[in-house]
């Protein structure tokens, strides 16, 4: 198991592809790059070593030849917000590790990461390849550090650890949330404050403590901090801590993020939301079906994650169709499920470009359709089947046989 | 007594038995009334309708194109080409596809409803293994946001279930998907009670972690034996009472049990079993026991293992309510096929349906019955729009035992009828407009139609 800190990522990228990866082109495609390129056709993607070398080129060079007869191409699907390869069955105590009472900004479940787990497979029916797992955390109001990692289902599949702190703010059971932002806002004022005075007075300059370390990443804009919140009056009360601390926001959840949507982006605030999310909540009695297209309208760049168990993780493509039938654009859609993903979370993923990771989907169709699957997937580079348990036990009770079904393999 | 000849016998017979009355008058009879909450739906403002030249889904198998459905007195009338009626509103519904109302069997809108809230939380009375006495419907609250977003996704008609923390939950209630503000302007008339039976981690989670039975799988058996036994007994008593009524005698009813009652409407086959059950093993069990104890198992929910005993389901008659893709949530959740609902459905004499189990999928039953489609036509089946849709009409009507009224677009059926911008099985599909006995209950495009509950009116 390889564990990449950010500033190790564009290293990480050329060493850890397999020595036995092939340069692979895929011809005739509509690539959707998610970058400025936009929409290619008839285009043509090579890859080597685990990274994109080269789009539309003069003469194509590659090992293996794919013509993808003009089906679409576009970037791995992103996941986050959920507890992939944390949880196996969420009822069974002993496969859940995504989750400690005494848990605290400094948590990172990424030691816990089970690549092995069923529900990765099952997932990459979904075009998924990479995925934000999150921490559920314990009391404290942080929740721990997200990491990264890809669904290749292979040992060494974490790409990054500590990608973003995690906090959970706005309705509580017990107490007020006034207690929560306050402690919040003091936490960030204080270890300001603490920092400052350690370069004051170099010479007494104590190594600060593991949880300040974190805080201070944050006072320094060098990772996210990711806020659970629906409320508009929280999602105020945040944008005025990301002024006053310069802090790198996101906002998920964000369930009456319509009420607040022009403050959010001129903020310049990613939302991370679940795209079907329109029941009422006493905080969040505006979410609508049109909530996603409303806060894109207002300029704000929306991420989508699948809410609810990660189990269903799978659906986030569906999630976003529906979306597009609620007046969001299929280009934008495609980017809350790729490319602004990655950027909410300052990670190496999510646009078809030249020196990125290969970690590409051949569609049947649309992506966003029921009716589409996918018919190939790269996760760095590497082919990469989308077969999962719950094919074989299909396959098992739908075959002749005289015998009792266990001997159907 | 050989003395006597036939007719002296006869005399002095007839003699005693008037001698008996008079002497033994008989109580007024005990009467149970079964329906003491009865339905006051009424029919919205309804106009004869015709919807033109639309692809329609019949829900009774048949799939016809540039076809017209002619609504009249609330009723389908008509469906096929170039229909006409007096004074008909006419709705072009050329490139559109037509379907039957939707149905979902399994819902908790109203008991568990948005806001969720501790004070609105009535879905389950958790707190013994048996509560057969209680009836969701003493717990619906009809402004529930959630019937109004259902009903934008098409659902005409909706049973609303107890939780699954008992082995006997309660009593089901079917709604018809209309704004009220009563639970009785909702229920659906004549529509025969359920009973929410549930198998399996859940009764023995909650009442195994409180050291009360059942804390295992055998404790969940025993429990319903033991409660079937009682009511077969009750049944008896009841029966007796009623044949020596008849018979003229002046025997005293049993005493009146609400939990019993319920059981006995099973025995009598007026209740329909509605038995949360994943696992095959269980359903298998499940069956058994209701042929120990006389009656039909009914549909199963959540039936995630229905596929390794399909034939066994199709035999017996039994429904199986499934979800397209739920997984790993718990144990008897883990064996997940997304082709199960095709499984189920291939076999003869089979009743697959699709549920939701959820105010959100709800919005969506349709799109849940596409993945099913076309993730099984991936791998082997040749399953059709039309067949699909009797997931999430016909086929669920019939688990309701409400076939003779709603679920398909026959004629004389209720006018239950959506109006879809496309192929309902589309991830872009929308239900445009949504009919209930004719009446226009729902309009995308007609602020007119669209009812809000007194929840969400006025709110800041």
């Amino acid at each position: 198991m390889k564990l990449f800190k950010a500033s190790l990522l564009t290293l990480a990228l050329t060493s850890t592809a397999s020595a036995y990866a092939e340069s692979i082109a895929v011809t005739n495609a509509t690539i959707h790059t998610m970058t400025e390129q936009g929409v290619l056709t008839n285009a043509t993607v090579v890859f080597d070593e685990g990274v994109i070398t080269a789009i539309n080129p003069e003469t194509v060079n590659a090992d293996t030849s794919i013509d993808a007869g003009g089906k679409t191409l576009t970037p791995g699907f992103i996941g986050s917000m959920n507890q992939l390869g944390l949880v196996e069955v969420s009822a069974v105590s002993s496969t859940r590790d995504s989750s400690e009472k005494k848990a605290n900004i400094t948590f990172d479940a990424s030691a816990a990461f089970n690549p092995k787990s069923t529900v990765i497979p099952y997932t990459r029916k979904g075009g998924i390849t990479t995925n934000i797992s999150v921490p559920r955390g314990g009391d404290d109001m942080f929740k721990g550090q997200a990491f990264f990692a890809d669904l290749s289902g292979e040992f060494d599949s974490i790409r990054m650890t500590d990608v973003a702190v995690i906090v959970d703010l706005g309705a509580k059971r017990k107490g007020s949330r006034a207690m929560e932002i306050q402690k919040l806002r003091h936490k960030l004022q204080d270890t300001k404050e603490a920092l400052s005075k350690a370069k004051k007075d170099k010479k007494d300059a104590k190594k600060p403590k593991r949880a300040d370390q974190a805080i201070n990443a944050l006072l320094a804009g060098e990772k996210p901090m990711i806020a659970y919140v629906d409320r508009a009056t929280d999602i105020l009360a945040l944008l005025a801590l990301k002024k006053e601390f310069s802090l790198d926001l996101v906002i998920a959840g964000a369930g009456d993020a319509v009420s607040v949507a022009d403050e959010i982006a001129q903020a310049e605030v990613p939302v991370i939301m679940g795209a079907i999310n329109n029941l009422p909540s006493f905080d969040a009695l505006h979410r609508t079906l049109a909530s996603a297209s409303t806060l894109f309208d207002a300029g704000v760049n929306v991420a989508y994650s699948v809410s609810g168990d990660t189990h269903n993780l799978y659906m986030l493509r569906f999630d976003a169709g529906i979306s597009v039938a609620n007046g969001v654009s299929k280009e934008n859609a495609l980017k809350a499920v790729t490319a602004n993903v990655a950027d909410a979370f300052n990670i190496d993923a999510g646009r078809i470009a030249v020196g990125k990771k290969a970690d590409l989907v051949l569609w049947s169709g649309d992506p966003f359709e029921l009716s589409t699957r996918v018919e190939q997937m790269w996760i760095d580079g590497v082919e990469t089947s989308t077969l999962s348990r719950q094919d074989a036990l299909r396959d098992r009770y739908t075959a002749e046989t005289n015998m009792p079904r266990a001997y159907v393999k | 007594m050989q003395k006597f000849i036939p007719s002296v016998l006869v005399a002095a017979i007839s003699v005693s038995l008037t001698a008996c009355i008079q002497s033994e008058k008989q109580d007024e009879k005990v009467e149970i009334n079964k329906n003491p909450y009865p339905s006051t739906y009424q029919v919205l403002p309804q106009q004869t309708t015709i919807i033109r030249n639309a692809t329609v889904l019949t829900g009774t198998g048949e799939r016809l194109d540039n076809a017209d459905v002619l609504m009249l007195d609330g009723k389908i009338s008509q469906v096929g080409a170039s229909l006409s009626a007096d004074g008909a509103v006419i709705i072009d519904a050329k490139g559109k596809w037509v379907t039957p109302g939707v149905i979902d069997v399994h819902s908790h809108l109203g008991v568990y409803p948005s806001p969720s809230a501790e004070s609105h939380s009535d879905g389950n009375e958790a707190t013994q293994p048996n509560t057969s006495e209680v009836w969701a419907e003493h717990s619906v609250w009809p402004q529930d946001p959630g019937f109004n977003r259902a009903r934008a996704g098409g659902i005409t008609t909706l049973q609303i279930l107890p939780g699954s923390a008992n082995l006997f939950g309660g009593r089901g209630v079917t709604l018809r998907n209309v704004p009220s503000h009563t639970m009785q302007g909702m229920k659906f008339p004549d529509a025969p009670y359920g009973l929410k039976m549930a198998c399996g981690e859940n009764p023995k989670r909650v009442y195994g972690s409180k050291k009360v039975s059942p804390a295992t799988r055998m404790g969940n058996m025993a429990g319903y034996r033991m409660a079937w036994a009682e009511a077969v007994e009750y049944k008896r008593a009841w029966d007796k009472y009623e044949a020596d009524y008849a018979e003229g005698k002046n025997s005293e009813a049993p005493a009146r049990d609400i939990e019993l009652d319920t059981l006995k409407g099973v025995l009598d086959g007026e209740i329909k079993i509605h038995n949360h059950c994943y696992k095959a093993e269980e359903m298998a069990m499940m069956i058994d026991l209701s042929k120990e104890f006389g009656y039909h198992a009914g549909t199963f929910h959540h039936a995630i293992e229905a596929y390794k005993i399909a034939d066994t389901l199709a035999e017996n008659g039994n429904c199986a309510a499934m979800w397209p893709d739920w997984w790993g949530f718990k144990m008897e959740a883990y064996d997940m096929i997304q082709e199960n609902v095709a499984v189920v459905d291939s076999k003869a004499n089979s009743c697959a349906v699709v549920h939701s189990d959820s105010a959100t999928t709800i919005q969506r039953l349709n799109q849940e019955a596409g993945k099913v489609m076309y993730r099984a036509n991936e791998n082997g089946f040749d399953i059709k729009p039309k067949d699909a849709i009797t997931w999430i009409t016909a086929n669920a009507a019939k688990s309701l035992g409400i076939e003779d009224k709603t679920g398909s677009l026959a004629s004389g059926k209720s006018a239950d009828v959506v109006i879809w911008n496309s192929n309902p099985f589309s991830v872009y599909a929308q239900a445009e407009q949504v009919f209930i006995d004719g009446a226009k209950v729902y309009d995308r495009f007609d602020d007119k139609y669209q009812a809000v509950s007194d929840f969400s009116l006025g709110q800041q």
